[in-house]
């Protein structure tokens, strides 16, 4: 029983994580019908912040990760602007190869800036795990959930409640009604890249010093952030946020109760099940944002 | 008040719009009347802001708006209740209205509009929190065209607002667009059915083929033997 609850609290905070992952990609799909390939480099781009932030400058991790997302947001809008911008999204061949020549760019920025070697973001908690009723927690992992779970709240309100929110969603469901009604569809589009840009840098940064910080980790987050995207129902909100969770579930249990070997590959596995029995995503009741 | 010169507008390959010239007063209610494809829709959608215009000038209260950005045509006042309805499917009722009042800054004045719009629509009030996507057709377009309301226009265009509508609901369409010009708001309707166009507008515009074959009154219009063999049935 122990193990079973360990496994669940595990699979909260790894989930928290995948859900800010997934909603940030979810969302530029949803909105702009880009499948934004460097999505995963936003996020390890906000764990090298981090790590020059914490480890060169001394700067601590709660203002690493402020600067990360402060700074993912300015880097969204400038891919927006400088690169989207310039060409026709229906240019659906177009836009994937501007994406991935853009991963493929910062991942070797990143090598040739901070090496191939891996680096180690300090945590500012204690290291001893914290012990309730048979369960371990890191600190550090606490945290993360918990700003995960905030970071969750306040983009769900950014998106039903504020007037920001309210032009995206309309610019989705019907791009020239929003025209007619006097959204400036283009800077909600550079708002919404970079919004999800934000979104995965802030994770990257949070999660620096969980996991090691290395040119290759952008890889795997682009991977999962899609297993998630696809999980949940392309675009999506709610969806993506369920599907990080489970995600992670699916990860933690498999590697608890089948094999640790195995762990991503039974999420993705998991993912080819549901692209097969339900490929309008899991949580998919229409195709809509938020 | 809205004046087009010779614009032009191309949908792809093909010429929408050749070289269309046409005015509208203030006050007046024109409608531009043709089959399909005659180039209607792209008009209001370059004035709009919508579709480039490749030659030609349109101008707005005097001041040209030639390829405008959408958000500051609205702005000097020029609605555009589009083909189809176009209501944001999954919004609420109410943030449909709101979207409609998006480049207003008055909040208060704009919960007074929706509560003004409500007070129209009673049915829109039945279904606030609604999405709009759950509504009927011809709830849909009056939801479309309180929405277009919503930004308090001077002039207000109207692309085919009864194409698929039950017959109850087109006579409230267009007792509707009649009550809006008697209101004082300029209006301009794009409308496939000619009969009922001009019955209700001052002048009217034929378009075939992108151009402008014929104007008139609605009177001339409706007495023109051309019209009448071909657009009103004999």
């Amino acid at each position: 029983m122990d193990q079973f609850l360990q496994h669940i609290v595990n699979a909260l905070v790894l989930g928290s994580t995948y859900a800010l992952l997934g909603i940030g990609l979810t969302l530029i799909f949803g909105i702009m019908r880009v499948v934004n390939f460097a999505h995963g480099e936003l996020y390890a781009f906000g764990a090298y912040v981090s790590y020059a932030l914490v480890s060169l400058l001394g700067l601590n991790y709660f203002g690493s990760v402020l600067l990360a997302g402060m700074l993912g947001l300015l880097l969204g809008a400038a891919i927006e602007f400088l690169l989207l911008r310039r060409c026709k999204l229906e240019n659906i061949d177009e836009v994937m190869l501007i994406m991935i020549g853009l991963m493929i760019i910062m991942q070797n920025a990143e090598l040739l800036l901070w090496g191939g070697v891996a680096k180690v973001v300090p945590t500012p908690f204690a290291q001893e795990s914290i012990t309730i009723g048979g369960i371990y927690l890191s600190p550090t992992r606490l945290f993360v959930f918990c700003a995960a779970v905030v970071l969750l709240i306040a983009f769900y309100l950014i998106i039903e409640r504020s007037r920001l929110g309210l032009a995206m969603r309309a610019t989705f469901q019907d791009r020239d009604a929003a025209k007619i009604v006097g959204v400036n569809v283009g800077s909600i589009y550079t708002l919404t890249f970079a919004l999800g840009s934000c979104m995965a840098a802030v994770t990257g940064a949070l999660l620096a010093p969980v996991f090691v910080v290395a040119p290759t980790m952008g890889d795997l987050a682009s991977l999962k952030a899609f297993a998630i995207v696809i999980l949940g129902g392309l675009g999506n909100i709610p969806g993506a946020a369920l599907g990080g969770f489970a995600l992670a579930a699916i990860e933690e249990f498999g590697s608890g109760y089948i094999s640790t070997a195995y762990r991503d590959a039974l999420g993705f596995l998991a993912i080819l099940i549901v692209m097969v029995i339900r490929p309008q995503g899991l949580f998919a009741i229409k195709e809509r944002v938020g | 008040m809205l004046k087009l010169e010779d614009v032009t507008v191309h949908y792809g390959a093909t010429v929408a719009v050749d070289k269309v010239s046409l005015q509208v007063e203030e006050g007046e209610f024109v409608t531009l009347i043709g089959s399909n494809g005659a180039g209607k829709s792209s008009t209001l959608r370059a004035i709009s802001g919508l579709e480039p215009v490749v030659s030609g000038r349109i101008t707005f209260e005097g001041a040209p708006i030639t390829n405008g950005k959408p958000q500051h045509i609205i702005e000097r006042g020029i609605a555009h209740c589009p083909e189809g309805r176009r209501v944001f499917p999954h919004l609420s009722v109410r943030e449909n209205l709101e979207m409609g009042a998006y480049r207003r800054k008055d909040r208060q004045a704009i919960r007074d509009d929706v509560e003004r719009m409500f007070d129209r629509f009673p049915r829109l009030r039945e279904r606030t929190a609604q999405p709009a996507g759950t509504l009927s057709g011809g709830e849909q377009q009056m939801l479309a065209i309180a929405r277009a309301l919503m930004s308090r226009p001077r002039l207000i265009m109207f692309d085919e607002p009864s194409l698929g509508l039950a017959p109850n609901f087109v006579e409230q369409v267009f007792e509707l667009v009649t009550e809006i010009r008697a209101g004082g708001t300029t209006v301009l309707m794009v409308e496939q059915n000619a009969y009922a166009a001009l019955e209700l507008c001052d002048r009217s515009y034929l378009l075939e083929t992108g151009n402008v074959v014929l104007q008139g009154s609605a009177q001339e219009m409706r007495e023109n033997p051309d019209i009448r063999k071909a657009y009103l049935g004999g």
